[in-house]
């Protein structure tokens, strides 16, 4: 079908943007984070269609739905949001760096989505249960959350190399990384945007969950790790107000947060429970 | 870029509570507890999504040796969840957030009532260059403009000065101030909602055949039966299906009965429960089982030239042909023994005892794989009564749903603390406690202007909103 195969080639398009990013930094020419920020941005205009493409495909199909009902679509919908979320950091921080971080987690969702011999890109129809108008806003609301806390992955991992600049080191790739102080705020402000977006997920999938199993909370293992990220993300918002726990131990804590959100979203797959059907 | 200042940081440290000093009130008020809390919360969750909970017990239970099992059970670990641990940790989560939110409540209502104060000196420590600027325009003129312009922008214009130096103040957002206790409280909505579900709802399930009632559903925990007020009955169930065979909907007509009359007719769709008498029910499952009827064909020799076909209910006496003694079904089976369905058949000859035997759908089928069989066995074989020979053509099946019967006198509590949570962290989030300052001071013919501002959390957008009025205010004297 014409949307996968789009897709596909995206994944080659954000692998070339990462790969300029990187370039960017490595020789410090300005020239190569203006030619990656417009692929990115071509990127992404490609993706947003392919992403419609494949909504009026299903239409077609008689099958329609949108398309946010499978790992297939979830994983691309998944890289959307990172690329739209990480224009907009650029965009209003005016720094280009955080790419090199960023980028490869949407070409992986891509590349995984893409050619992973497990997922089927085939578009399918919605069994009973997956049929609800909260389905829409349940998936997009977790996967803005997952983009947002991958993107607080992407700054933490910036922020530990950063810690390690020495200034007669004169390293051009450590010196054009932000300062520590703004990526500390900025990493808060995305984990707020993430917190927030990963508790409407919460809400709103157990209003579905109730309304199509009958109870809004059944600790299923879905549930039970969204929730163990969502205190974990809790954690690390409270843990600015103990003196001493900025920097360093944020970022560390942002590690462990993405990785219980991607756990999350696939470690939870091998075990049993209300979502498996969505394998 | 500046750095981030909270009103969190500065609330703690301007308004330490004097009143308590109480051991365990210090204890529960510390953010430390709570960090605490919270990872011991996140790595027990863990444990419940290895350890099986509820359901696949048994399989697990089998790799552990006797005095682990006897470990695992004592503390509760297969129904880790719902035990008195667990719900201890989160009494703590609760009363944690209580004993804080008592602490420090006082404190933001003082920020939120603080008398607005034009004179403040501190906030224009350190202003930034382009905040400051000088107009040819006297004192008082131009404070008339600045003052007529802050009025227009804002709701309250508090001003103080003299000839040589005036201020005003205005301010947005005061209520930010109570954003946490909104998102905090939000919690113990959600936290109560669910102890009151856990302790006076309940979940249960019942499988309603086409056609039947019923007033008991099963307690999925205790495994018990239940008796409801009324009685529920299934009038039709039906499934449609897509293309490729896959389930498109499924849907029970139910009628709910009160004192065995029809009081209400509902249609019960996956992802639109039904209600009634405060208990919800959920299309869960649907499967089918064996109606009352069987179509029978009956041959008097052994060839299928003489047969009649007919469509007999279970336990009513026919005359068989030729009227050689009476007939019954006297049980249907859906899967009898492994080989599909089949019919007990019990004749009373016109002399001698009765007789059973039963008739098997797929008689063809099973004498294929196992030769000879049917015949062997006096109990098996359909021809057993000579001079007759019985073949099953069908049995009638009936579908029955499976319904998922809850209550849950919480849920309403739960509803309330996700609509506050959206609303705290709004509030949190997305307002703060903006306060600006404008500073006039007399240079002779000149004046010199200065803009300064506080926020809460939101620096960002004070930063914004200063440059914003900072423009605005030049433009007043061009
Ligand atoms: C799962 C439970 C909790 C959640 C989801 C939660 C959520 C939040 C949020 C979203 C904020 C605002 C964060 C920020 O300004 O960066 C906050 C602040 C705060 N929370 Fe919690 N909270 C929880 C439990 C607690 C508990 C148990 C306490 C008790 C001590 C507590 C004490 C505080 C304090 C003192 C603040 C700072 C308030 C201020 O800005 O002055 N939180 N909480």
């Amino acid at each position: 079908m014409l949307n996968s195969l789009i897709l596909s080639y995206i994944t080659f398009v954000y692998f070339g943007a990462f790969m300029l990013y990187l370039l960017m930094m490595v020789t410090g020419k300005d020239f190569f984070g203006r030619l990656a920020t417009f692929v990115t941005l071509v990127g992404l205009c490609a993706h947003t269609i392919a992403i419609i493409l494949r909504w009026v495909e299903s239409h077609n199909l008689g099958i329609g739905h949108a398309p946010f009902s499978n790992l297939y679509e979830s994983l691309i919908f998944f890289a959307w949001t990172i690329t739209f979320l990480y224009l907009i950091m650029e965009w209003r921080t005016k720094n280009r760096t955080f790419g090199v971080f960023v980028m490869p987690l949407a070409f992986l969702a891509m590349a995984y989505a893409s050619f992973s011999p497990n997922i089927s890109s085939r578009i399918q129809p919605l069994i009973p249960a997956l049929k609800s108008n909260w389905l829409i806003s349940h998936v997009i609301t977790c996967f803005v959350g997952y983009a947002a806390f991958g993107i607080s992955f992407g700054i933490s991992i910036m922020y530990l190399v950063k810690r390690l600049d020495r200034p007669e080191w004169k390293n051009i790739f450590l010196r054009v990384i932000p300062d520590l102080s703004i990526l500390d705020n900025l990493n808060y402000q995305v984990i707020i945007i993430g917190f927030l977006m990963l508790t409407l997920g919460i809400i709103t999938g157990s209003v579905w969950a109730h309304s199509a199993w009958g109870s809004y909370w059944s600790w299923d293992p879905k549930e039970t790790w969204s929730l163990i990220s969502w205190l974990i993300y809790a954690f690390v918002l409270h843990s600015r107000f103990v003196r001493g726990w900025k920097g360093k131990r944020m970022a560390i804590f942002c590690f462990i947060g993405f990785s219980c959100v991607l756990f999350t979203y696939f470690g939870v797959n091998y075990l049993a429970g209300l979502h498996s059907y969505a394998k | 870029m500046r750095p981030f200042v909270f009103f969190g940081k500065s609330s703690m440290n301007e308004y330490k509570s004097k009143k308590q000093t109480n051991i365990i009130w210090k204890f529960f008020r510390s953010v430390k507890l709570t960090l605490f809390i919270l990872l011991i919360l996140a790595v027990t969750s863990i444990l419940g999504t290895v350890i099986p909970q509820r359901e696949g017990i048994m399989e697990f239970a089998r790799r552990l040796n006797p005095d682990m099992f006897r470990l695992f059970i004592s503390l509760d670990l297969f129904d880790m969840y719902h035990s008195i641990w667990f719900r201890s940790i989160i009494g703590c989560l609760a009363l944690n957030l209580i004993i804080c939110s008592i602490d420090r409540f006082p404190g933001a209502l003082k920020l939120f009532r603080a008398q607005p104060r034009p004179d403040r000196k501190k906030p224009f420590e350190n202003l930034p260059p382009e905040q400051t600027f000088i107009v040819r325009e006297k004192q008082g003129k131009a404070a008339e403009r600045v003052s007529s312009f802050l009025s227009r922008r804002f709701k309250n214009v508090y001003t103080a000065g003299d000839q040589n130096s005036r201020s005003f103040y205005v301010e947005k957002g005061r209520f930010a101030h109570f954003g946490v206790y909104i998102v905090h409280s939000s919690l113990l909505f959600v936290i109560t909602g669910s102890l009151l579900g856990s302790f006076f709802g309940f979940e249960a399930y019942v499988n309603i055949v086409e056609g039947d009632k019923t007033d008991t559903v099963i307690l999925r925990k205790q495994k018990k039966p239940m008796k409801l007020n009324f009685e529920v009955r299934c009038d039709k169930f039906s499934v449609d299906f897509y293309e490729n065979g896959a389930p498109k909907e499924y849907r029970s007509d139910l009628s709910f009965l009160v004192n065995g009359k029809d009081v209400k007719k509902m249609s019960l769709l996956v992802n639109h429960p039904v209600q009634f008498e405060g208990v919800t029910f959920y299309q869960a499952n649907y499967g089918s089982v064996p109606g009352k009827k069987a179509q029978l064909k009956i041959s008097r020799h052994s060839g299928k030239d003489d047969e009649i076909t007919m469509l007999i209910e279970s336990g009513v006496n026919t005359a068989l042909p030729d009227n050689k003694g009476s007939f019954q079904i006297a049980k249907i089976e859906g899967d009898f023994m492994r080989m599909g369905p089949a019919v007990l058949i019990s004749i009373q000859p016109d002399k001698g005892d009765e007789i059973q035997f039963w008739v098997f759908k797929d008689s063809e089928m099973i004498e294929k794989k196992v030769p000879g069989m049917l015949g062997r066995f006096p109990k098996l074989n359909p021809s057993a009564f000579k001079p007759y020979t019985f073949y099953l053509d069908d049995i009638e099946s009936k579908y029955y749903t499976g319904l998922q019967v809850n209550k849950d006198p919480g849920v309403f509590f739960v509803w309330a603390g996700f609509f506050l949570i959206i609303a705290g962290f709004y509030v949190t989030f997305f307002t703060s406690h903006m306060r600006i300052w404008v500073h006039l001071s007399n240079m002779k013919k000149r004046t010199r202007i200065s803009i300064a501002g506080t926020s809460g959390r939101d620096r960002v957008r004070l930063d914004r909103e200063l440059t914003h009025l900072t423009g605005n205010i030049k433009e007043l004297f061009n």
